[in-house]
Order: structure tokens, then sequence, then C-alpha cells
């Protein structure tokens, strides 16, 4: 068992555990967006920081990837950590302006507007790359990807055309904390033989 | 080695997702009686929670988890990965999602939620009581592979067999080599500069000691399954023979043919590319004013022009570089791309071999010596002089690659090539591939392009026969068997089954009487139409969803609902609906199954049976079905119950099917609501004697009546069967006579009630 405390609370982990695991465990809250339980972590979009406190000197580590030890003091509620939170929920907001999830997470921790520029005021993909890992990881497949590189980086499937390794189970569709897939999916099954819109009418 | 069941029920909090919306200790109280083990837990997803199962599965001697959380689509996977290793596998853990089905579809109190979340985690329990599960099997493939047919691809997968010491059998046509590369441009014109290669490869193979040739033999008959195949070949002297093997490769090429006679063809001057290259092997390079007409659009296949033209351009590469005296141009549609690289196009450019677009509008037309095109740019029928017209070939199976794969149950319907891929499911779904298949029957493509179909099937055969040595080859738990004492081999599973999972008995005298577990997908589509009962999907039978439907519906409200709803369609349209924060009308009850399909009409009739006021399917999309048309076949089932209604005078709208799309939940919402509205006005079917009679007769009749059942899966969708169920032949007709025997088996089954053992033919 490794003993640590987190917010001056004495909590207990097993081997192996995260941070994130462990203050979730003991009911402490701390906000994540790219994290899933059903896929292993990566630590792209750093909402999850938490300071980590040594004597006078200390860092801010993710969470969900950092590895509990024994004795270390696990702060998520300062000023510093805030200040990270409010930065990169800043910047999500230029990044993907157009989605409904960023904006309320935003919105309650304050932040209702940012100082970045907004490229593309449609863009709701904050290219976190859960759907890749979850249709790599839980489905087996490789159906979506993040393809292209730097600013013009995006999810979608080769050549951005419907692909045959997709079998639609949708899983991506779930698990996208921005709600982008909704756009994307289409894209990456193929629209359907008889859509529903048709059907109705 | 039968162990009592004892189940676990894990309840999660999911943070605030589901601890504030629901009153858990309610619902702790309520299972906990119900249960061998119960346990809220604040995240059993995360390390710290699966440590927690883990141990108090182990403690408890628990066999049967049961999470209830969120969405098992997802999930359920870590759950299996997890406890694998203490031996509850896959079927002995179920998920109840609670946070996208209940907590925030509607804005009830937590108490009611805690109420509605009850009724689904007992239909869980009562499922898990009857689940029969079965021990993780391996499968064993060793032993030959037989590679088939006359494909040049039987080559490259043989090399990489025999490479890996596999033994190998191989049936082919001919076996000299140079023969082989006399005749290859046949199959594929224009792949003159790959030959000498090619024939030091096929001579190598052919020298392993791995190998044994079968030459000028057919195959004629095939039973078993993988890992056990009987084939039996009828040699040239007309005698037979029967060899075992682990693993069969079709190596099949498609057939090139001339088109008819509006094209110009006479098979002199006017020939196919096959027919140039043998005219240029025989009597040498043409001279004069050669043009490649690339047709294929005219021949309505415009998919394959451009494998057409690059093979027009390699043979007219290799005419320009025999003879100077030789004129080329290929003439194309301008709706197809010049296949061509830039390094490709310079040397196009210093041969002189022009490409002349013409206008699709306006179809060429072949006059002797001339060919009348319109010009794109000026729109003026133009004249091409030529001394021979070399049309593309015109692609599909022949006779004998159609024999062998009807043979080895490749074509599941007609189409011009084998490419059939029918199963949409996920990889850890299916045992293995559907099939070895390589070649151009597959699919028209080049030379190269078959070699490495070749090579990658032989490469994965190692792969699954190094897999099967080290005992890591699982079989799926979740696929069809056959009970052979209930079996009588009607065939009905084969003819719907298009995951060619049902294989044919050696000891039955070949008949479908086995299924083959690395190939069936677990679509169960055919368990729910066999006739007998005789075909059960193991670890999720029927009898596991009437146990499950059954305790959902002895809860129901008078106006509540139950919905079953398909994992390809409506269970993510409901998950997607919380992702969205759409609610639904609250008196829904989601049950997330498979596919509609392996819902047994016996399954519908029992939720009713047991007191539900309406039932609902949400399938997929038609057309959408990832395993054989189950959307079409629960149709079919949910119209026998309303026939059935009728005839006792219930009202037929109970019961309904409906599609769903996962990314438009809000359909979904209007779907449930609608029929929700609808029930809650028809209400309650009355609880008098006579109902209930009736309602047992129909599960009786649903279950037993091997004439209704038999007369449901004539009538189901064949995969061979081009349309939706919308335009069946005599349709009227049809229903007519249905319900004429329908009326005739339920009077029947209305008078015998009380010796439902006169049903039960087994």
């Amino acid at each position: 068992m490794i003993t640590f405390t987190i917010n001056d609370q004495k909590v207990t982990a097993g081997k192996g555990w995260t941070v994130l695991e462990t203050a979730r465990e003991y009911g402490i809250e701390i906000p994540t967006l790219c994290h899933h339980p059903a896929v292993k972590p990566s630590g792209a979009c750093r909402l999850c920081m938490v300071e980590l406190k040594d004597g006078d000197w200390s860092k801010l580590v993710a969470s969900c990837i950092y590895p509990v030890a024994e004795g270390i003091n696990i702060y998520t509620e300062t000023p510093r950590v805030h200040n990270v939170r409010r930065w990169i929920l800043e910047m999500l907001l230029a990044s993907c302006p157009a989605s409904p999830e960023i904006s309320a997470l935003a919105e309650a921790h304050g932040v209702i507007s940012t100082r970045f520029k907004i490229h593309d005021p449609s863009q709701n993909c904050m290219i976190c790359g859960l759907c890749q890992r979850i249709c790599e990881e839980v489905v087996g497949l490789s159906a979506i990807a993040v393809v292209d590189r730097g600013v013009h980086k995006k999810v979608g499937s080769p050549f951005m055309r419907p692909t045959d390794v997709c079998v639609a189970c949708g899983c991506c569709l779930t698990v996208c904390p921005t709600g982008a897939m909704q756009n994307i999916f289409d894209t990456v099954r193929g629209e359907p033989k008889m859509p529903l819109t048709q059907l109705a009418m | 080695m039968m162990t009592d069941t004892k189940i676990g029920v894990f309840l999660c909090k999911c943070g605030n997702e589901i601890a504030p919306m629901i009153d858990l200790p309610r619902l702790y109280s309520t299972i906990q009686p119900e249960a061998d083990y119960c346990e809220i837990l604040s995240y059993p997803c995360l390390q710290p929670g699966l440590e927690k199962i883990l141990s108090a599965a182990a403690a408890n001697r628990l066999n049967r988890i049961i999470i209830a959380g969120c969405e098992g689509r997802t999930m359920l996977k870590k759950f299996e990965t997890a406890l694998e290793p203490i031996d509850i596998l896959k079927g002995q853990i179920d998920m109840v999602n609670l946070r996208s089905h209940v907590a925030s579809v509607s804005d009830k109190s937590p108490l009611e939620k805690a109420g509605k979340a009850a009724k689904l985690i007992l239909a869980s329990i009562a499922e898990m009581r009857v689940l029969k599960a079965t021990e993780q099997k391996r499968a064993d493939i060793d032993g030959p592979v037989v590679v088939l047919g006359d494909g040049i691809s039987s080559f490259p997968a043989v090399q990489k067999l025999t490479e890996s010491r596999i033994k190998c059998i191989l049936s082919v046509p001919e076996t000299d080599p140079d023969n082989i590369i006399r005749n290859l441009h046949l199959s594929y014109p224009g792949e003159r500069s790959h030959y000498d290669r090619l024939k030091t490869m096929i001579k190598d193979t052919l020298e392993s000691e791995y190998l044994t040739v079968f030459e000028h033999s057919r195959l004629t008959a095939l039973v078993g399954v993988t890992g056990n195949y009987t084939l039996t070949f009828t040699h040239r002297n007309g005698q037979n023979e029967t060899v075992k093997a682990g693993a069969i490769i079709a190596a099949l090429d498609a057939e090139l043919s001339p088109p008819g006679p509006e094209f110009g063809y006479d098979g002199a001057s006017v020939l196919i590319q096959s027919e140039m290259e043998e005219h240029i092997s025989q009597n040498g390079t043409p001279k004069g004013q050669v043009v490649f007409w690339i047709s294929d659009y005219e021949y309505g296949t415009p998919e394959h022009a451009g494998l057409s033209a690059k093979n027009a351009w390699s043979m007219a590469m290799h005419m320009k570089a025999c003879s100077s005296e030789t004129n080329i141009m290929i003439f194309h549609n301008e709706k197809m791309a010049v296949p061509l690289t830039g390094s490709e196009r310079a040397v196009n450019r210093k041969a002189g071999i022009a490409w002349i677009p013409y206008d699709n509008a306006v179809r060429p037309s072949v006059q002797d010596g001339y060919i009348t095109f319109c010009n794109l740019r000026d729109h003026v029928e133009h004249e091409l002089a030529w001394d021979f017209l070399v049309l593309s070939p015109k692609r599909g199976i022949s006779g004998e690659a159609k024999t062998t794969a009807r043979i080895l149950g490749l074509i599941h319907r007609e189409t011009p090539f084998l490419t059939g891929h029918h199963a949409k499911v996920r990889p850890e779904m299916i045992g293995r591939e559907e099939t070895y298949l390589a070649g151009s029957a597959r699919y028209p493509c080049d030379l190269q392009e078959a070699l490495n179909q070749g090579r990658k099937a032989g490469i994965r055969n190692v792969e699954m026969i190094d897999k099967s040595k080290a005992a890591q080859l699982l079989v799926p738990r979740i696929v069809c068997v056959v009970d052979p004492h209930k079996c009588v081999a009607c065939g009905q599973c084969q003819e719907l089954c298009d995951c060619g999972g049902i294989g044919i008995e050696m000891s039955s005298g070949g008949l479908p009487r086995i299924v083959d577990p690395m190939l069936c997908t677990g679509g169960g589509t055919c368990a729910a139409a066999c006739p007998y009962g005789a075909l059960v999907l193991q670890n999720n039978s029927t009898d596991q969803k009437e146990a499950r439907i059954g305790s959902l519906s002895r809860q129901m409200e008078p106006d509540e609902v139950v919905a079953m709803a398909c994992v390809w369609g409506g269970l993510p349209a409901a998950d997607n609906a919380h992702r969205r924060k759409l609610t639904y009308d609250a008196r829904t009850h989601i049950l997330g199954i498979p596919c509609v399909g392996q819902i047994d009409p016996a399954v519908m009739a029992k939720a009713f049976l047991e007191g539900a006021p309406g039932l609902l399917l949400i399938g997929c999309l038609p057309e959408e079905c990832h395993h054989s048309y189950g959307i079409d076949h629960a149709w079919n089932r949910v119209n026998l119950i309303k026939k059935l209604f009728e005839l006792c005078g219930f009202d037929r709208r109970r019961i309904a099917i409906a599609h769903a799309d996962m990314n438009k939940p809000e359909e979904f919402v209007k779907t449930v609501d609608s029929f929700n509205a609808l029930i809650a006005a028809l209400g309650p079917i009355p609880k008098t004697q006579a109902n209930l009679d009736n309602l047992a007769s129909i599960y009786q009749l649903c279950k037993y009546n091997t004439r209704i059942r038999t007369l449901l899966s004539v009538a189901l969708r064949r995969p061979w069967e081009k349309t939706y169920r919308g335009d069946q032949r005599h349709a009227l007709e049809f229903d007519r006579d249905f319900t004429a025997a329908i009326e005739e088996e339920f009077d029947f089954a209305e008078s015998a009630l009380n010796e439902p053992a006169y049903y039960r033919y087994a």
C-alpha cells in the first residue's frame, strides 16, 4: 500500500494506480476531457492538472497519467491549478468554439471568453484522439485516426472517405467529449443507404 | 462440472453522474436480497474499483458479475479482461446502463429512478441465473493446408506456408512453370515484365518438400469445419481421393471475356487485351495503328477502367519497345483519370503514346478501320484510324472458379465477384477471417495485387496455425451450437446465415448440422429461425432472453414499455441521447441485445405472457444489419405476433419494430415517445382468464409449433434476395396463407393448452 496525501487528506493507493484514480476513489473530483476508463490514459488535454508539492518546491502534473508514489503531496484546488485550468479552457474555447460541452465546462470554471484568435468558428473537435484510442484498444480496429500535422491536424478516416474497416459500432461517437464525432461519424462509416429522414417522409 | 450460480451486483456511483440522480442506498436494499453479493462502488471501472470487484468475487466465489453503471459497448471489454484471470468469462459479465438509460433521461425523483433501475437489474439477475456458461474452448488447427483453384496467387500462398514448414496440398490444373506463364496473360494481360521473376518463384515453390501437388483434379465435395475439413477430389482418371485438412485457401482468378458485336468485336482485328497479347506472342508485335479503347464505361463497369487502362499502357510500352513501326493510342472516357504517376507520364511522353479522351455523352461507334468519337474541346465528331482495335475485357467469374467457390461456401449472393463481405462486427466476434480468398475473382486486380493477396493469405494461415500450436487460438464464446438430437437437417439455418458458419457434417451424409465456431459471428438469427429449437446461441441463448424479458415484464406497470434495442442501432442511439442531454419517456425500459434478429418469437410472446403491455424492438436502419438481415427477420417475427394478437382480439399495435440511427438520437426520442404514448393510451391487456389462456397459447405456438416456425423461417429473407421485405413476390397471397395456417394451429394450441408436451417434438 502506498500512502500519500491529496488536499492534505491522507489516502492509500495500490500499486499502479494513478493520482486521478486515487482521487476519484476518495470522492475528490478532478475535471477531465480526454480521459475515459475504457482506454489507457494519454494525458492529451491537460485539464486534469494537479499540483505536486514538496516543501517550498512544487510542480504541475497531469493526474490521469501520474503514478502514485509514497509520501507525495497532491493539491487539486490551488490557485496555480485553477489558473492553469482556466488557461487550458480559454485555449480550448478558441480551438473548438462550436462545442457546447466545452463552453459549458469553461463557464463552470468561470471562463466565458477567450483572448486567443478563433481560426474556425465552426470547429468543435479538440483533437484529443480519444476516438482513435477507443477504436484501437476496445474495438480492435483502426478505422479512425488523427491525420496531418501541426495546425492542419484533424480527425478522420484515411483520405477522409468512408472506410470498410469501420464496423459502425459507434464507440467513438459515445465517448467523444466535445460532440465533434457527430459531424465526422458519417464520413467514417459512410452515409446509411436508407437514412431515417427519408423513412419519415 | 456444475457449480452453483453466484451473482455479484456492483452499483456504480460514477462521480456525480449516477449517485445524486438515483437513490443508491434504496436500490441496494432492493437488489441485495436477490443477489449473492451487492456493493456500491464509486468507480468500478477504475483500478481501485476493479481491485475491489476482484477481491469480492474471490471472497464470495462469484461466477456471474453484473455491473450497473454505464454503457457496456465501451466498458464491457475492460471488465472482461480484468475478470478473465479468475475464470469469469465473456457472457458471465453483464452491464446495465443506469447512467444513460435511467439517471439522465428524465426528471423523475431519485426514488422513482431507483425503482426503474431495480427492475432492469433484477431482469439481468434473472438472465444470469439461467445462463449455462460454457468452458473456454481452444481451436485446434493443424494438418495440411489445402490451396485450391487455378489462380496464380496459389503459388505465393504455398510459398509462405512451406517456408514455415507447414504441409501443403496444392491443387492446380498445370504444374509446368513454362505453361503456367505461357497462359498467364489470359487472366492478367500486360504484365510481361514480371514473368521472369514469377517463373523462378513458381519453380522454387513447386520444389518444396512440404508440398503435395494434385494435378488436373477437381474439388467435388467439402465437409467439416475449420481445423477439421475433409475434401474430396476427383482425379482425371475418375478416381476419388479424400484428404484431411486444417485450413483451406482459395486462389481463384476472374475470367476475361470479349464483349458482344455491338463493340465491333470480331476476334481478329477488333479484339480484347488478352487476345492482343496472344497475338503478339504468336505473330510478334503488329505494325501500324493500334488503338486501345478503354471501353469499361460502356460495359457499365467504370470501376475497372483504371485497371484496364494500366494494363493497356504496359502492353503499349512493351509494343513500342519491340517495334518502331507501331503507332499506339489509348482512347478513353473523359471521366476516367489517367492512371499514371508523374514519372510514368514522362516515360509515356518519350514513348509517344497518345491518350485521347472522348465525350462521355456520345458513345463512340466502331466502323471498319475507324472509330468515331465526339471531341471534348470542339464538340465535332472526329475519326480515329486503326489497324487493330483493342477493347477492354469483360470481367467475371468463370464456371470452374464458380463451382469451386460454391463448394467452399464462398457464394452467398449473386454478386459479380466474391467480395461478399457480409458481417460488420468487431474482430473479436469472429474466430478467423471469413475466407482465405486471393486472386482477381475476389475483385479485379493486377498481377502484383493478386500475388500480394496470395502471400497475405499464406501468412495469415501461418499465424493462425502458430497460434493454435501455442494453444492461444480461442473459439469465440458467443457462437451457435447444434443439438444433434433435435436437428432434422432441414437446412433453414444454412440458407439464412451468410457468415458461412453452418458446416456440413460427415457422418450425417453431408447434411448441414454443425457450426463452424471460427466463422460464426454470433448473429443468432439462424438460431431464432430453427423450427425445432435445435440451434442454440451459447452463452446468449433464447432461454436467457426469455428469463430476462419475463422478469422485466412481470415488473411492468400498466403503462410501461419494454424496448429491446440492438447494440448496433437502438442501443447506441439511446446512449447518445444521454450524451446530448436529451430526455425521453421514463416509462421506456431498454434491454440491450446483440441483434434484433436473434429475438425468437417465443421471447416476444413471453413478454406479453408475463404482463408487458407493449414491446418495441429497435434495430438498425433498413439494409444496415451488421449480421444477416436481422432486422428483416425480426419484422417477420413481429408480424407473426401481430397476426396472433388479431386472432385473440388484442391490439396489433402493442408490438412494433423501429429503426434507429445512432447518430440521430433525437429521432430515437421520437420513436420511444410515440410508442409510449400509444401504449399508455391502449392500457394493459386485461388480466381475464380468457386473455391469459390466449397469451399462453400464443407463447406455446411460437415456441413449439414446428409448422408455424417452419413457415416463418421459409419466409425469411435470404442473403441472395435483393430487396427489403416490402416487395416480396405474391405478398398478399403468402400473407393470407400464413394467416390461415396460424388460425388452424392456434385452434390446436388452444385446445391442447393443458398438454403442452404434445407440442414438444424434441
